[in-house]
């Protein structure tokens, strides 16, 4: 009884929050940046590289020893760098927007009155919204990561195995992860929330807070470094306030888990460096998900279908 | 006959502040600010703690062993330093809350549809325009003050040999060129939701160009310095001395240029190199004083200004429909 509603509202939505233009922007702009983050990763690699023939010579010429070069340890996978810090910062905002916009979409046409009126339960409703909301953003890491394999594939005197081919999905799961957080934090936020603007402002302080606060909180990140995939692994100052609160925040900091995450899967992860969290990144970030899904069911199931737009 | 005088902006200003103020939303978002701001600092001041500590460690053992301590350095000690991760707080979120009071300052007359009622009255669309934006600027320089102060207060109880006048100073042209800077974002966010269709979609695209100039630009240009490809620095990984540094980089003109452009293209990167040597965070210009520093970064403040003139002469220029109504 339930589950035609739900297909139903899910790909009607799906397909409503495809036709507006700003999320078609932001996602057109998440998918730019994957691609420029393959060329900047490629790029800089290749310029340490040069730097390293520069320094060598300089150095020989002076008579001091010659140490190994850095790129020689740098993974291909590590190429793809830059795009963690895409997704966390792009990705994550466009979740938010597809999340908020899939339940203000309805509120603003004033379709609830008219979907309550149907044979839907709100569990029909709400988990055509989550799933909705699932699927796109799988849509758009599934898009980033076929860019990213191809450009993989392009990029000359670069061949990574089949264990990193493995990684690469692994991330590409972990960072769908990360956005669905936000995702359901703005659809949550979107169908709680009594004005519109307050439904997405919710979701993106949050987002301020986890990108820019919290790591200054666990390992005095500035917010520059924080946005920098290899600055922001350097390790926490050695004192006890950073090891307590790296253990008591840490997982709640979604994007340090994050971070963790996928510097593991591209093979950036420096040595001797790891989260300070008590629960491990991965499972860290599955929990938060998993909250976040309960807080949008509870917000989406509790909308008041009677009641059409926005009260501001 | 219209009132050709300042004085319809004033009122429109007011009106607007007081709005912003009775629901404690510029409240909120300063708060905020604030409180983002002064983590950044508490922590920057542990962190430090943690190194003098550390260092006396060092040093201690050093002499008790007999030998001399000159071979570790001592971790240097300059307040103002301590404010680095504040003003990157104030780059990122402060754009953000600019962004946020200039969406609502259109968004209120469309969302009330108060927008036609109001060209009503005997005013000139730049007098409604002006007041608007003195509202905003006023609110962005009222909310940074408080920041800054709360900081500076901070600072002063934590540095424990006090400020002087000479980085009060400071830290007032730095608040001064903030306000510049936040007024950049809070004209994009009032320009692009008093003219686009739907003030929610101005909203998202002024977020869009945001995350372009205030962390993307950067990001980029940061991402690709070849210092920052290898944790710790690859000049240090390659123990290469600072003036031996610069002479290998001469080989890397062009490179720098392209990764220079990338960051300058964005009035974010502007407004942190000026506030970056204003405040002596940047080591080349810690303890010079304030006068050839100012001259030095007379191309980032002019660049601020001319971004903030610019828009404001936009936001003047651009004709107002009044029968924007429509609410989102």
């Amino acid at each position: 009884m339930t589950e035609a509603p739900t297909l139903l509202i899910a790909s009607q939505s799906a397909r409503f929050v495809l036709r507006e233009r700003t999320v078609a922007l932001l996602a057109m702009l998440f998918v730019a940046l994957v691609l420029i983050s393959a060329w900047l990763g490629w790029q800089a690699t290749a310029t340490v590289n040069r730097v390293y023939l520069d320094a060598a010579a300089f150095l020989q010429k002076s008579g001091q020893p010659v140490p190994t070069n850095p790129v020689l340890d740098i993974s291909p996978l590590s190429l793809m760098r830059n795009m963690s810090v895409y997704v966390a910062l792009i990705g994550a905002l466009s979740a938010i927007v597809i999340g908020n916009r899939l339940v203000g979409l309805d509120r603003k046409a004033g379709v609830l009155p008219l979907i309550g009126v149907r044979p839907a339960s709100p569990a029909a409703y709400a988990l055509a919204k989550i799933a909705a909301l699932a699927g796109l953003i799988l849509l758009l890491a599934l898009f980033s990561g076929a860019i990213a394999t191809l450009t993989l594939l392009m990029l000359p005197g670069v061949v990574p195995d089949a264990a990193q081919w493995a990684q690469l999905a692994g991330f590409i799961w972990v960072s769908a992860l990360y956005m669905v957080i936000f995702g359901l934090a703005g659809l949550g936020a979107g169908a709680a929330a009594r004005s519109e603007t307050v439904g997405l402002l919710v979701p993106v302080t949050l987002w301020l807070t986890l990108t820019f606060m919290l790591p200054q909180l666990t390992a005095n990140l500035n917010p520059t470094a924080a946005i920098n995939p290899v600055s922001a692994l350097a390790p926490p100052p050695d004192t006890p306030f950073f090891r307590i609160a790296g253990q008591i925040l840490g997982p709640f900091s979604l994007a340090d888990a994050y971070k963790f995450a996928s510097a593991r899967l591209l093979d950036y992860l420096p040595p001797g460096i790891a989260s300070p969290s008590v629960i491990p990144p991965v499972a860290d970030l599955t929990l938060a998900a998993l909250l976040a899904a309960a807080l949008a069911w509870r917000a989406l199931t509790r909308l008041p279908m009677a009641q059409g737009d926005y009260d501001a | 006959m219209p009132d050709a005088t300042a004085a319809p902006v004033r009122i429109i200003a007011a009106k607007d502040i007081r709005d912003a103020l009775r629901d404690r939303f510029i409240l909120i978002v300063a708060a905020f600010l604030s409180i983002a701001a002064t983590v950044a600092l508490v922590t920057g001041a542990i962190a430090l703690r943690g190194d003098v500590a550390t260092y006396a460690a060092a040093k201690a053992t050093l002499l008790a062993l007999g030998k001399s301590a000159d071979a570790i350095k001592a971790p240097e000690f300059y307040p103002l330093r301590l404010l680095r991760g504040a003003i990157e707080q104030i780059e990122i979120i402060g754009a953000a809350i600019a962004i946020l009071i200039g969406y609502r300052a259109a968004a209120n007359e469309r969302g009330r549809q108060t927008l036609a009622l109001i060209f009503t009255r005997p005013l000139h669309r730049w007098q409604f325009t002006a007041g608007k934006a003195l509202a905003g600027l006023g609110l962005l320089a009222g909310g940074l003050a408080s920041a800054l102060g709360g900081l500076t207060l901070v600072l002063h109880l934590m540095a424990g040999i006090g400020l002087t006048a000479d980085d009060l100073l400071r830290i007032a042209v730095v608040w001064a060129v903030a306000v510049a800077y936040t007024a950049c974002f809070f004209l994009l966010g009032f320009i692009l939701t008093l003219h686009m269709k739907l003030p929610g979609h101005a909203l998202l695209a002024a977020f869009a160009v945001w995350l372009l100039l205030v962390l993307i630009a950067p990001q980029i240009g940061d991402t690709l310095d070849p210092d920052n490809q290898v944790a710790g620095g690859v000049f240090k990984q390659l123990n290469i001395a600072k003036p031996d540094q610069i002479e290998i980089m001469k080989g890397f003109a062009t490179y720098e240029t392209l990764r220079d452009g990338i960051e300058q293209a964005s009035v974010t990167k502007h407004f942190e190199r000026f506030s970056f040597a204003v405040l002596g965070i940047k080591a080349t210009y810690t303890g010079m004083p304030l006068g050839p520093v100012l001259t030095e970064m007379l191309g980032n403040l002019v660049w601020i200004l001319l971004t903030a003139l610019g828009l404001g002469a936009v936001a003047l220029a651009l004709p107002i429909n009044p029968d924007r109504l429509s609410k989102a």
